[in-house]
Parts: structure tokens; sequence; C-alpha cells
């Protein structure tokens, strides 16, 4: 290979001519799941959050510890401070905070405002997210990671009302740049979740699938139903973790690329549904649908191609 | 340009000698990348800035299963446990982990793991699903009746983050710490039974019985592992006993 093609090679890799479909997609799923974190977050607002007394774990104790990791990291107690120089009261600023992040939420569902929603949205939710710190889990870290990426994003798409009002995004070099990032980073988020879970013997024998299943609080089945299908249980566990280990070869192979992104889908909607982990479903495949699902079509159909690259 | 142009060749020729590319071919490549390839060439701080964020995603994901490998119990060879110990020191290393708290650079780099949401790996379920912890509170009263209560939170969504704490609180290491969270946890069960004399929390983790044993009609056992009790009468200092 030559240094001329190689260079071709990178430049068609990062900067091909691009739809902004993609960019909807995850706008539109950001905007669904900063919602439904928000609603479901609502009524242990304050008890998750608050300082003192009226807290679960005393929101002081987890600030502490993140000022010990680093204390440029944003957190709510910055906006209570600011809150408290105005003389709003600490419950008042958490409710504005959960107030704006619903609305951020809803901007970007409708794409008004999008570029300053997804900033908000990000920064709210990390400030949450840190403050929270030992109450959050996976859900909350792909939730900031997606709206690390949409902030970066050339925001407005053209299914946002932005386009209508103003104007769509001028710099469209970087819709494909910023998707090949978010691209790569799932590749390195499922082979190493696949590489982890196969050197545990539970994916092995089934035995984790069956504690996944049944253990509380993600016991969404029965696990008279769970145990009746054990025979299928280590086959069905080695099954995730090919899927997930064989994820950064397979999604980028034209032939394999739809087979893999449905059965990915599947795996985290499956999730959701016998887990109950609805949330984390969610960003999952709003994820991969955005990094992989748009162009799925084109890729099959050239003629397709040709008249979407018209008109973009 | 002339004087950067005879640079290039002078480097070219280098390049040349070690029998790697003719001349001619890179120069024309270079020709084409400042000719032609302009988006490379006008993006490239952000691919700069790409590569970095990638590597630290990638640093992160070896040091997070590099420190599975070495402390959870896997099938791979026990003898290797001190190269996993290495290699995630060395993960965590690159991280600035090793610098001190204070240090601007680690402050710098602990900002931008945390701010684009990339400071922990993505090992979710492995290498095995761990067991669940469990936090029961008993409560005694002056007539020597004894109760039980679970802390409960108000949506299904918010039980998975109490999984989390109770998972974290069992890895602190840090008794003082630890205590704080149990008494932090007991004040709202103690609000709400104001006639409690004390309280025993207890956190321990619940065996669950394997496919086999369950359809032999086994449930689940529960195994302490750290108990504290609080004394809620007013003037008797609170105990707590790890």
């Amino acid at each position: 290979m030559t240094v001329r093609s190689t260079f071709q090679r990178i430049e068609q890799f990062l900067f091909y001519r691009e739809s902004d479909r993609w960019v909807s997609v995850l706008r539109i799923g950001l905007g669904l799941q900063v919602i439904c974190l928000s609603l479901a977050l609502r009524k242990d607002w304050t008890y998750l959050l608050s300082n003192g007394g009226r807290a679960l774990i005393s929101r002081d104790l987890t600030e502490a510890a993140l000022n010990a990791e680093s204390s440029f990291i944003p957190r709510l107690g910055w906006l209570i401070e600011i809150g408290n120089w105005l003389n709003v009261p600490e419950f008042v600023t958490l409710w504005l905070a959960w107030l704006v992040l619903m609305l951020a939420g809803c901007l970007l569902l409708v794409g008004l405002f999008s570029r300053i929603a997804a900033i908000v949205a990000w920064f709210l939710y990390l400030c949450v997210v840190r403050s929270v710190g030992y109450f959050s889990y996976g859900v909350d870290n792909l939730t900031i990671i997606g709206l690390f990426y949409l902030m970066i994003a050339p925001l407005s798409d053209r299914m946002s009302l932005d386009s209508i009002f103003w104007h769509r995004s001028s710099n469209r070099d970087l819709l494909p740049f910023v998707r090949r990032i978010l691209q790569i980073h799932l590749c390195l988020i499922y082979f190493f979740g696949g590489v982890s879970k196969l050197a545990g013997i539970g994916w092995w024998n089934g035995t984790s699938l069956w504690r996944a299943l049944t253990v509380p609080p993600f016991h969404f089945v029965n696990p008279d139903l769970v145990v009746r299908w054990k025979m299928f249980l280590p086959a069905t566990g080695l099954a995730i973790c090919a899927l997930e280990l064989f994820y950064p070869i397979f999604i980028w192979l034209r032939p394999t690329r739809t087979f893999w992104l449905v059965s990915i889908c599947a795996m985290h909607l499956m999730i959701g549904l016998t887990m109950g982990m609805y949330l984390f479903a969610l960003i999952m495949i709003v994820l991969n649908t955005a990094a992989f699902g748009p162009g799925l079509l084109r890729a099959k159909n050239p003629s397709l191609e040709r008249h979407v690259a018209a008109h973009v | 340009m002339p004087h950067a142009r005879k640079n290039v060749d002078k480097e070219l020729a280098g390049f040349s000698r070690c029998g790697q590319a003719d001349p001619a071919e890179v120069s024309s490549a270079i020709g084409f990348h400042c000719a032609q390839a302009q988006p490379l060439r006008r993006y490239r701080y952000l691919i700069g800035f790409a590569l970095a964020h990638l590597l630290l995603v990638l640093t992160v994901c070896l040091r997070d299963t590099f420190a599975t490998f070495a402390l959870a119990p896997t099938i791979l060879p026990t003898a290797l446990k001190p190269f996993w110990n290495g290699a995630d020191a060395a993960a965590s290393f690159v991280l600035g982990e090793d610098l001190q708290l204070g240090n601007p650079a680690r402050n710098v780099v602990t900002f931008y793991l945390n701010a684009a949401g990339i400071e922990a790996g993505y090992g979710f379920f492995a290498p095995n699903v761990p067991s669940n912890y469990k936090l029961v509170f008993e409560l005694h009263y002056a007539d020597s009746r004894t109760e039980y209560e679970l802390p409960h939170v108000a949506d299904a969504a918010t039980a998975f983050r109490l999984e989390s704490l109770l998972d974290r609180i069992s890895e602190v290491s840090y008794e003082p710490m630890r205590q704080t969270m149990f008494q932090m946890l007991t004040y709202p069960v103690w609000q709400r039974h104001p006639d409690a004399i004390s309280v025993r929390a207890v956190l321990g983790y619940v065996i669950w019985p394997s496919p086999e044993q369950f359809q032999r009609g086994e449930k689940e056992t529960f195994e302490p592992v750290y108990a504290y009790d609080f004394d809620l009468r007013p003037s008797v200092p609170s105990v707590a006993r790890p």
C-alpha cells in the first residue's frame, strides 16, 4: 500500500459524504433518554440529591469524595452555592435543575435550540451523576457519552425545528468524522465487555445468565420459567459474549452489519424486558442505531445511495 | 515554503535509504496531502483530539480489564495475576493516577475523563454476575419487640441505584467512611420509627441457588458482612460494630 493511498483511505474513512440522519437519531434518542431518566428520578430526586438528613446518602459526602479526585468535576454543589448566594433554598435549586434538565430533553427531542439544549443537558446530567456518585450505574456514563458526542456533533440536522426556523449546520465535513469516533468508541465498549465476560466461568456454564435473570433487583422473569430452559443458558451466554467480542469486526463488514446491529439491539431489548433495565436498553439502542443504523439501506441499494448523496 | 519543501526532500532521502519507498512516490503523496487531502489538513487538530480521546477510552478499558483479571475469579491461570497487576499499574500510570492528588495534569485528565463519561470501563456483568447485597434494618423497641425493614425507594429505576450503592459500600475499605454511610442510611429509618430505641443495620450478600439447587427447592441464603448498632436513646452514644 502506498503512502498516497493510505492518506486517501484515511480521508475516505473520516471525511466521506454523509447525511445528518445519524445526528437526528442521536438527538431524538438522547432527548427521549433524558426525559425518561428525569421522570424516573423525579420521585427520589431530593431523596438522592439533598444534603444532610433528608438524603439517603448526603450529597456532601459524595462531593467530598469527588473533590478528592478533582476539584474541576462539575457537581450540583456548584449550582446550590449559586442558589444560596441568590438566597434560593436548596430544594428550589434542585427542582429548578430537574426542570431545566427536563426542558433540555424536550428541546432535544424536537430539535429546538439543539446546541444549547445539548450543552445544558450534558452539563446538568453530568452534575447530577457526579453528585449522586455511589448511586450511579452504567446507564449514567453511557448517557453522558451520548450527550458528549451530541454536543460536539454538527447541529442542527434536517429533522430539527432549528433547520425549519433558522438554518442547517454549515460544517458538514464533521458529520462523518464525529460519527466515526462514536463508532470506534462503541467497538471498544463491546470488545472489552466481551473479553471480560469470557474470562468468567459463569458465562461459559450459564450461571451468569441464570443469575442475571433471577437475582433481585433484576428478577423480572419467573425463575421456574428460566429453569425450564436451563439447557440453553450456556449457549445463550456464549452467544452474548460472541456478539460483543466480535462486534468490532462484523459491524464493519457490509454482509454482516445488518445482522450484527439487529442482534445487538435485540440483546439490549431483551435486557430491558427481562431485567427491567429499560433505560440502559434505550441508551444502548440509541447509540448503536445512531452509529451504525443510518446508511444500512443505502449500503444495500446503490441507487438509493446516489439519491441520498444528491440530497445531502 | 521552498525551505519547507527542501526539508521534506531531505527527510524523504533518508526514508528512501531505508528501502521503504520511492522518493518520487512519497513526494507525490505529500503533494497529494497538501493539495488534495484538504479535510485531513484542515482538521488536523480535531484528528489529534479524536486520537487522544480514543486512546484515553482504550487505556481506561485496558486498566479496568486488567484490574478485573487481577482481582476477580476468572478462568485465566492464577500465575498470570502478577502480570495483570503490573499491566493495571501501567495503564493507571498512563492515566496519571500515580501523580499526587492535587497535581494539575492529573486534575485535567480526571476532569476530561469524567466530562466525557469515559472514566470507567465497560465490564457490565463481567467476569461474572456478582452476588447482590442486601441491607436489613433490625429495629428494637422498649417492649423487647423487634421489627425488620429494608431500605426503600419510590421508583423501580432507583432500585438499581440502591443496588449500586450497596455494592460500593461493601467495597469501602476506610472504616469511618463506611460507618458514616451506615449512619446516613439508618437515619431515615429512625425518622419513620421514632419510638425505636436502637437499630442494627446489617449488610450482607445473598447467595443465590444454582438452577439445579433451585429445582431441588433450595432458597437463597443471607450471609452478613457488616453490622452496625445505633442506639437512638437520647444521651446514649451510638455504638458501631463492624
